[in-house]
């Protein structure tokens, strides 16, 4: 049987790559070092498989074919299209194809409809963190793209029910091996409408506090404050789906500061299993 | 245009110009690119004067975002455009 060996979450703003140079100092330092320590824990949790879980931000789908939940079933994925990440060392990521096509399986088995991609381009969402973890070596990768983009957009509810099915397709998977999950974006940050570049940092801290509550009390709060903060803290999305993933228990966090230079409200997270 | 009603094709010229030598082409000779997407002279006039609340009521703001990036405009007069027209 597969096991859960570590849930976690990080901010992926591109400005944290494009505009690193106008980061202050210290802020730098705090990002470093919570990225460095979500990488240590990951590494020490000796993952097989990375569930990571991001939005597509206009790289894969575009308004002619626009699902709410995809997964990435092929044996790899490409490295980030965008120039500004043409550094990043991997050209190529490896997929795990069995384990996520048990994944879709039993979410189709449930009721759930994702979309399936055999080779998907993995953008800033997905290699911004994982570059800035510095991990030595890449766990295979089963991506999973969610919505929090174009909308409409897959509800919070929903969204925790994910979770819970990634959970369940862990625990029902008949090999030995090694499962983590990554969830990457926000918190609050708004792109391309008025707002854009403010950090709600009460919302953001709120989300922190809530996510060591009952699921119920976040699933409303988020349902009633979403729409009233930018459009980037959408992503927390991917939040909710390693909250459920997780079991619910709550994280640690590693770190939260807003970043004005990278306008994100940056958070590095550690679920409790 | 209503809320979640899309303009597809200035849509598709936002997503297509996220490729870097479809930006330099379009920033080199903005009419030439323009010509190949049925879009309406009126969205064509908005472009040529940076509208940039006329094209969001139109567009995803992510790919409004990437548009004026990729066409050269500075975030600071993006975001001024945005919030004063």
């Amino acid at each position: 049987m597969a096991s859960l060996v570590g849930v976690y979450a990080a901010s992926h703003g591109p400005l944290l790559v494009r505009e690193w140079a106008a980061v202050p100092e210290d802020q730098k330092e705090r990002l470093t070092a919570g990225f460095r320590e979500l990488g240590r824990r990951l590494a020490e949790a000796r993952p097989d498989v990375l569930i990571e879980i991001s939005p597509d931000h206009w790289v894969n789908f575009f308004l002619d074919n626009l699902p709410a939940v995809c997964i990435g079933v092929g044996e790899a994925h490409d490295g980030p299209p965008e120039p500004f990440l043409k550094e990043f060392p991997h050209r190529e990521l490896n997929g795990h194809p069995e384990f996520a096509q048990h994944l879709a399986r039993t979410a189709l088995d449930a009721g759930f409809e994702p979309a399936l991609s055999h080779r998907l381009k993995l953008d800033h969402g997905f290699c911004i963190p994982l570059w800035r973890m510095q991990l030595e070596r890449l766990p295979r990768i089963v991506p999973m793209v969610v919505n929090s983009i174009e909308p409409p957009l897959p509800s919070i509810a929903r969204c925790l029910a994910w979770g819970t099915l990634v959970r369940q397709a862990i625990q029902s998977y008949k090999e030995p091996l090694r499962v983590a999950l990554l969830a990457t974006g926000g918190l609050s940050h708004s792109i391309g409408e008025p707002t854009m570049g403010a950090i709600d940092e009460p919302f953001d801290r709120d989300c922190i506090r809530l996510f060591g509550s009952p699921a119920g009390k976040l699933v409303d709060y988020l349902h009633d404050n979403l729409p009233k903060t930018g459009n980037g803290a959408e992503e927390i999305r991917n939040w909710i789906v390693a909250h459920g993933a997780a079991g619910g228990r709550g994280f640690e966090l590693i770190d939260y500061l807003p970043v004005p230079a990278v306008i994100v409200g940056c958070a590095l997270a550690a679920w409790r299993l | 245009m209503g809320p979640g009603v899309r303009d597809y094709w200035l849509s598709k010229l936002f997503f297509d110009l996220q490729n870097p030598a479809a930006a330099a082409e379009y920033r080199s000779d903005p009419e030439k690119v323009l010509g190949r997407y049925p879009i309406t002279e009126e969205v064509r006039q908005k472009l040529r004067s940076n509208d940039v609340p006329f094209l969001a009521g139109r567009t995803n703001p992510y790919l409004l975002r990437y548009f004026f990036f990729a066409a050269g405009m500075k975030d600071e007069e993006f975001i001024r455009r945005l919030r004063n027209g």
